[in-house]
């Protein structure tokens, strides 16, 4: 699909929030242990509002990237990779999702980069920031639950 | 003029206690704080103003009567004081050294804007180890046996004030431990340097003399399990700590020389790592030595490291106002010579030809704007890499439950960090006859917080036993 009008742009973003879900969904499934199922739940239920958002943004709503740099705590970026097999730990899964929300960021940072349409570069940023939104959601988690003593 | 002797004005300033030199201590595993004297012990209780609403105790976890004891200190009384107490704590003498007064009791006493806050912590471990000298403990009255068997798992401070209290209540107590010693973070991961083995060991021996059983290299869930203890125990008391560490996962962990905090003070504190060829488990001489973290574990590394002749340095990602360790600590282990790297991060550590770790990359943080929360997180500061050279690294950022029980026990819940579920009030889980209590319900905390948990399960126990 070329990403050529703001319509598909939203559409593939949509599709991916949903894949991220159905992601978080499959790993939920994956968990033993109750507390763990719970959190990789609770992280597609996430998804699925970011999934919402960008639903209403087609609709009609405004999806402004504010002038504001969102704080980037480069946690995701100093651990390293999990792969998700087995029962994960909380640590693991926030890592997981650290990573993800940074890949995310960086493929519409991209998709910026290659358009010359200032409205869909304005949409990609708009969808860039919302996702560094929610790596600094995971990173600020990390923070206090993961490095307390750190 | 009048010949009459002048009286000297009463010096109110808290009271200091005596401790062993920095550039003394550094060099030897002794206890680095040496107590109070008799004297300055009654000097510093009679500073106490005994608040007819006393702040104190209900800033303590355990509700200790506070002015109580002190009040018997500042008279003289010294039997009464222990007697008062122990009424609520059962290890006076490990909560005098090492709980976060500061943070408790201390914290609320009036007196903390004038002269200093009565120093309860030193005189809590002054009356303990008074009594411990006085010889023999003397043993509380016994309830009437009640034929019920309670079994109790770890041998740390929330299965030993279990034990204590449910022994008391005339219950058959049996303590299964996976160690070969009992006593758990206080035996194996708090040094001799802050608080001696003898002291929890005394406290041990004294839960024997009431007729507790201690069955020692019993790993629960493995040894046996939970369901097949139930088989012949009426309740279970689960107080497994939180001992499986964090690593920050990063580059190079898995290098010769990079330790867990669990496994670097296990090798010191229970096998006695520095007295090879006496003891069997020797651990390498280090020069250089970083210790990941600010907390209370990480400065209990990093003086050991610098006892056995290291540079120590602490590294910490946020600054000397964010340390979690206790003050009293963090002041130690400066006087000692413990290097402090704040707003440091490691990226990875870099091994030689052997497979040893030799350096360690770090990035420089700088705190952020206050966020939503009014913290200041720290970020890195772009291109501020640099390498330190290091032949070891102990990583000390925190420890979760270990999962091994709830596991192998059908129906147990757990919560996301793989601590076990219990209620708050009374330590029940979600299976019935099983009850749970200390870090491995909270992940880790404190041993007065360990000791409180221990103590309302305790009750809750009694009160399923007397009536089923
Ligand atoms: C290095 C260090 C320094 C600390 N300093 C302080 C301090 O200054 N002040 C403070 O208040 N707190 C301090 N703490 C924290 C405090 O020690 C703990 O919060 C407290 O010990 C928790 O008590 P617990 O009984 O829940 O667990 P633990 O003390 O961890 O005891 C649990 C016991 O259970 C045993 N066990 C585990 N699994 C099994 C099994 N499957 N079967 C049988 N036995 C098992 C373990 O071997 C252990 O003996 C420190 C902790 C560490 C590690």
């Amino acid at each position: 699909m070329s990403l050529d009008s703001v319509d598909k742009v939203l559409d593939f973003a949509i599709a991916k929030e949903e894949e991220a879900a159905q992601f978080y969904n499959d790993l939920a499934v994956k968990m033993g242990r109750k507390g763990m199922k719970e959190v990789f739940e609770g992280f597609a239920r996430e998804e699925m509002g970011h999934m919402a958002k960008l639903m209403a943004v087609k609709e009609g709503k405004q999806l402004h990237a504010s002038g504001a740099k969102v704080m980037d705590l480069k946690i995701g970026e100093t651990v390293s990779d999990v792969q998700p097999s087995g029962d994960l730990s909380y640590q693991q899964a926030l890592i997981i999702a650290m990573k993800a929300e940074k890949a995310a960021f960086k493929l519409y940072l991209d998709l910026a980069g290659t358009t010359d349409d200032p409205a869909l570069k304005e949409l990609f940023l708009s969808l860039a920031q919302e996702e560094a939104k929610h790596k600094l959601r995971f990173e600020i988690e990390y923070d206090d639950e993961i490095l307390t003593e750190n | 003029m009048s010949d009459k002797p002048k009286r000297k004005p009463l010096d109110l300033r808290r009271r200091e206690m005596p401790k062993q030199a920095p550039e003394v201590r550094s060099h030897n595993f002794n206890e680095v704080a040496l107590g109070y004297t008799a004297q300055t012990a009654v000097e510093e209780a009679k500073r106490c103003i005994q608040c007819p609403k006393p702040k104190c105790v209900s800033n303590c976890p355990v509700e200790i009567n506070i002015p109580g004891f002190i009040k018997c200190i500042a008279e003289g009384n010294f039997a009464e004081g222990a007697r008062v107490l122990k009424d609520k704590n059962c290890l006076p003498a490990v909560c005098g050294r090492v709980c976060p007064q500061e943070e408790q009791c201390e914290e609320t006493c009036v007196l903390v804007k004038k002269e200093g806050q009565i120093a309860v912590g030193r005189l809590e471990r002054f009356l303990a180890d008074w009594e411990a000298a006085q010889g023999e403990l003397e043993i509380p009255p016994m309830e009437l046996p009640t034929g019920k068997k309670v079994a109790v798992v770890g041998g740390g401070p929330a299965g030993l004030t279990v034990a204590g209290d449910l022994i008391k209540l005339g219950h058959k107590v049996t303590i299964f431990e996976a160690l070969h010693k009992m006593g758990g973070v206080l035996i194996y991961g708090i040094p001799e340097f802050r608080l001696p083995k003898a002291i929890v060991s005394r406290e041990v021996e004294y839960l024997g003399s009431l007729g507790v059983e201690i069955v020692t290299d019993f790993v629960v869930g493995k040894t046996r399990k939970i369901d097949s203890l139930l088989d012949e125990y009426d309740a279970i008391f689960i107080g497994s700590g939180a001992g499986l560490p964090w690593f920050m996962d990063i580059p190079g962990e898995n290098l010769n020389g990079v330790y867990s905090a669990n496994e670097y003070l296990t090798r010191m504190n229970l096998m006695k790592g520095f007295s090879f060829p006496e003891y069997h488990t020797p651990i390498k001489s280090h020069k250089r030595v970083a210790v990941m973290g600010g907390g209370n574990v990480a400065m209990d590394c990093a003086r050991t490291a610098l006892r056995l002749g290291a540079e120590a340095r602490i590294m910490y990602r946020r600054s000397k106002q964010e340390l979690p360790a206790r003050l009293e600590e963090i002041e130690n282990a400066e006087e000692e010579g413990v290097i402090f790297e704040f707003l440091t991060l490691p990226l990875r550590y870099i091994g030689n030809e052997n497979g040893w770790v030799k350096e360690i990359e770090c990035l420089r943080m700088e705190l952020g704007e206050p966020d939503s929360s009014g913290r200041r997180r720290p970020i890195p500061v772009e291109g501020s890499n640099f390498t330190l050279p290091m032949d070891a690294v102990i990583c000390a950022i925190g420890n979760s439950p270990n999962p091994l029980i709830a596991s192998t026990t059908p129906g147990l819940e757990m919560g996301k960090k793989g601590n076990i579920e219990a209620d708050e009030e009374t330590g029940q889980t979600s299976r019935e006859r099983i009850w749970a209590g200390g870090d491995i319900v909270t992940g880790a905390a404190t041993v007065i917080l360990a000791m409180g948990a221990g103590r309302k399960a305790a009750r809750s126990i009694h009160e399923y036993l007397c009536t089923h």
